[in-house]
């Protein structure tokens, strides 16, 4: 491909290769198309309403420098479960795989592509850039007996990652996305993900993103849902100087329940942006988001969620809601909660609050002994919980109160 | 009436489409079509401007020339053809009328129907009326009792001729020619509006209310108003629209800005009902205006609107709350019906200390609208202990319309409490067997869980336009049952 550098997008993939995936021509071509004469948007853009890309424009990225495979090991969380490394180019698949799961590498077993349905340049991007990835299938009435991890460190350059995973009818699964980078490095991914949920499967993804100061984390999930589903992306992101998540599901099966979750625990000059969409296409479905976070010192949190539903999706059940507590003078919290409505028969709400801890609650506690400090980190950890409820695996949730606690120094 | 058959009577009602919606035969005196400098500086030699407003409306202009009609909002239109409009159309008899007996019968008529009958309004509700029809004001009453206590109401066009220093002071302070697209528009062509300031300490004894009309064909009306309520003062500001039913698409581009000083209230009401189309959505209005209000310490400005006009609304009044201790309010009421789309909703601006805001939105969607709230909570870093409460619901009459909700919310303080909370859904089946069970039609019972559902807002109203305003609802919802 020819390319002539004129601006700071064109020049951030100079040195990139095109990708090797056997990627339909159409989904390439509206790629490309969409590229055609961008730079990094701006902040007039509605999408980047809240985020300055002039960082990532102008990084330096460090050099790719590969971790030894017990470095590598050593950045698991799950002691028992199907683990997939991904280091920059490099990916390890894990052996011993019971029947009825597969992992491929994505470049040798092409899977089926859904139609191109980014937001931003970035997804375009990654549809041209895409190296690696992986696919898996998880077969029909298979239930895993244990979850499947995948590790995903960058330790520096610019990367694109895209993720396939194919569950089948009545399956049942728990997929853990841990991406996480080296410290003294700078790096940037990109990682599309695609979920095919077929009728009557139980999927739930925890996505815990850890990474260092200096890596931008970028994530897009595009999820397509079959009837009586239950689909759950719950997001935790503990840390990493510059987080966007981009989620869109689409309910396309009757009777299908969808859960999109977040935690966001803020701090420095921490950037982290979820950016959500569910698309109703059908009757009968319910969906619930529950977003929550702290911000501290000069971080920015930026919540934007909307609920489509569209004509024929009647009687839809869907619920939102965003709070948000700021802890310094600094920090700043963006909201943006929307519905777009063209169904009647509907039941569909939101709610955003940004506020501070309840003075009442905390005199409570004040009352009991508690000093201070205790009773505010009680009170966050209490706020913050309703999330972390959804994390079914305790050795899960140890971790990310162990980090949060690190971090934020709340004992949990 | 022996021979008035049933079949005749159902004719009747088939054309009443809109109530109000004929043309008043008088003479206007109308420019030529299109826009330019030189029929700027034509509109202002017409109205007899001095320089400074000229180069006001001069650089507005050239401001507007730069830019591009926004297109973020929710609504599709045909965009109109700002060289096809008439910038300026005043009735012909230029000279004012020194009593109520000299006004043109024909314009009496028109007032009768509108249901604003002069005489009624004099006599019953105490309520002064600066009537506008197309863009010259012509008859205003009670101006003498409001002098008395130091209040100026009047046209913009003589509070520009009388008291051009207070216009100069004030006018787009607070939206400035280069806030948007139609602002700079009404900056540079602009034609009437009104004009009220109440002096420091005065609480205005009554509700002080401005009925615009559009009339001649092919004009836009590009109104200005002008609110200044100095230290201390009170006043309650009306405003309410009806207008003739027209083929073309009309333009009316607003600019109203208020300004509350140190300790001083503005309560400013709105019933709009312009022309919404016909039922295949063919005509109707364009309202794209701009309302904002700024607070200074301690200042309060309500804005509560009851919208169920126009074919596409774009309408966001707003609050600065740069004074410590200010307060803003918006209560609104949307219903769209047939292809009517709405995009409207508020700003709450957040700079001072201890700012307080509540937003209440109810959207109602008929036929086959768009109705969709848009909102601005912005709390700045110096608005310590700011408070917002915003509610926004939506309310869905049958399945091929739309509701839909953009909520912004930016928060840079954290002693700042914000709240939003929206709901879509429709109209209760339960409520409306209830209603049914006990012998009450379909119809009357949606107008009376509508009405409850819009009560919040309603009881924001002042009386007379309360009662108005349901009326408008029962009639803008009738036949909307999905």
């Amino acid at each position: 491909m020819e390319t002539i550098v004129s601006n700071k997008l064109q020049q951030f993939v100079v040195g990139l290769d095109p990708t090797q995936m056997s990627m339909p021509h159409a989904l390439q071509l509206t790629a490309q198309n969409h590229l055609l004469a961008q730079d990094f948007p701006t902040t007039k853009s509605e999408r980047f309403k809240y985020t300055r890309l002039a960082k990532l424009a102008n990084a330096q990225m460090s050099n790719s420098l590969l971790l030894e495979k017990a470095q590598l090991s050593q950045q698991k969380i799950l002691t028992d479960a199907y683990t997939v490394y991904i280091n920059n180019k490099q990916i390890i698949l894990p052996a011993d795989l019971p029947s009825g799961l597969q992992i491929k590498l994505n470049t040798e077993e092409p899977d089926t592509f859904h139609e191109a349905s980014f937001y931003d340049v970035f997804g375009a991007l990654n549809i041209l850039y895409a190296q690696n990835g992986i696919s898996i299938r998880v077969a029909k009435n298979c239930t895993l007996d244990k979850p499947i991890q995948i590790i995903q460190v960058n330790s520096g350059g610019k990367y694109f990652y895209r993720h396939h995973f194919n569950f089948g009818e009545n399956a049942e699964a728990a997929v853990f996305i841990v991406t996480k980078s080296t410290t003294d490095s700078n790096s940037f991914a990109h990682t599309h993900f695609q979920y095919d949920i077929a009728q009557s499967a139980r999927i739930k993804v925890y996505k815990i993103q850890d990474c260092c100061a200096g890596h931008f984390d970028f994530h897009e999930d595009r999820a397509k849902q079959n009837a009586t589903s239950h689909f759950e992306i719950n997001t935790l992101t503990l840390d990493g100087s510059f987080v966007r998540n981009d989620t869109m599901v689409a309910v396309q099966g009757e009777h299908a329940q969808t859960y999109l979750n977040g935690a966001y625990w803020l701090k420095e000059e921490q950037h982290v942006a979820n950016y959500t969409t569910i698309d109703h296409q059908v009757a009968n479905c319910e969906s619930f988001e529950t977003y929550k976070g702290v911000a501290g010192d000069k971080a920015t949190a930026v919540f934007n969620g909307k609920v489509f539903v569209r004509k024929d999706a009647q009687k839809t059940n869907a619920y939102q809601s965003n709070a948000n507590v700021l802890l310094s003078d600094s920090a700043s919290v963006n909201s943006k909660p929307e519905l777009e409505i063209y169904a009647d028969d509907v039941k569909c709400s939101h709610g955003s609050t940004t506020g501070q801890l309840d003075e009442n609650a905390l005199f409570y506690l004040r009352a009991r002994g508690l000093s201070a400090a205790t009773a505010k980190t009680l009170l966050l950890q209490a706020f913050m919980e309703d999330v972390l409820t959804y994390v079914k695996h305790d050795e899960a949730l140890a971790y990310v109160h162990q980090r949060i606690a690190e971090r934020f120094d709340w004992n949990y | 009436m022996s021979n008035y058959t049933e079949n005749e009577l159902a004719k009747d009602l088939e054309n009443q489409e809109y109530k109000f919606g004929f043309v008043t035969d008088i003479e206007s005196d109308t420019v030529p079509v299109g826009l330019d400098e030189g029929i700027i500086r034509l509109i202002s030699s017409k109205k007899n401007e001095p320089q400074w407003l000229l180069d006001y409306r001069l650089k507005a202009y050239a401001i507007w020339q730069e830019m591009t009609e926004p297109e973020w909002a929710h609504v599709r239109y045909q965009k109109p053809d700002f060289q096809g409009i008439s910038y300026y159309s005043a009735p012909k008899q230029t000279k004012k009328y020194e009593s109520w007996d000299d006004v043109d019968p024909e314009m009496k008529e028109t007032m009768k129907k509108l249901g604003i009958s002069m005489e009624e309004q004099q006599r019953l509700t105490g309520v002064a009326v600066d009537f506008v029809m197309d863009s010259v004001s012509v008859a205003t009453s009670f101006k003498e009792k409001l002098s008395e206590l130091g209040i100026i109401f009047c046209s913009f066009s003589d509070a520009v001729q009388e008291h051009p220093a207070l216009v100069q002071k004030y006018m787009g302070t607070v939206v400035p020619s280069t806030d948007n697209f139609y602002a700079a528009l009404n900056g540079a062509v602009f034609t009437d509006g009104s004009f009220c300031y109440i002096p420091k300490g005065v609480r205005c004894p009554m509700e002080l209310s401005t009925y615009f009309r559009i009339n001649a064909g092919g004009t836009g009306q590009f109104e200005r108003t002008l609110v200044v309520a100095d230290e201390g003062a009170y006043v309650s500001y009306l405003e309410g629209c009806t207008a003739p039913q027209r083929d073309e698409n009309q333009l009316h581009a607003a600019v109203v800005e208020l300004i509350a000083l140190q300790d001083a209230e503005i309560k400013y009401s709105t019933v709009q009902n312009w022309y919404p189309g016909d039922k295949e959505g063919k005509g109707g209005v364009f309202n794209f205006v701009t309302k904002r209000g700024i607070c200074e310490n301690n200042a309060k400005i309500s804005w509560t609107q009851v919208e169920t006009g126009s074919a596409v609304t774009w309408k966001y009044p707003s609050c600065i709350l740069k004074g410590d201790h200010s307060v803003g309010e918006f209560y609104s009421v949307a219903v769209t019906n047939n292809h009517q789309q709405a995009d409207t909703g508020t700003k709450m601006v957040h700079l001072g200390k201890n700012t307080k805001s509540t937003i209440i939105s109810k959207g109602i969607s008929a036929g086959k609208s768009q109705n969709s709230y848009r909102g601005l909570v912005q709390i700045h870093k110096g608005a310590h202990n700011a408070r917002n409460f915003s509610q926004c619901d939506s309310l869905l009459m049958t399945d091929e319309c739309g509701a839909h909700t953009f909520p912004y919310i930016e928060c840079k303080n954290p002693s700042a409490k914000i709240e939003h909370e929206a709901t879509t859904s429709k109209i209760g089946e339960d409520q409306l067997f209830y209603c049914m069970q006990r012998g009450i039609s379909e119809e009357k019972a949606i107008s009376l869980i509508v009405n409850g559902y819009c009560k919040e807002v309603l009881n924001q109203l002042p009386m007379e336009f309360a009662v108005e305003a349901q009326k408008l609802l029962a009639i803008s919802l009738e036949g909307s049952v999905g």
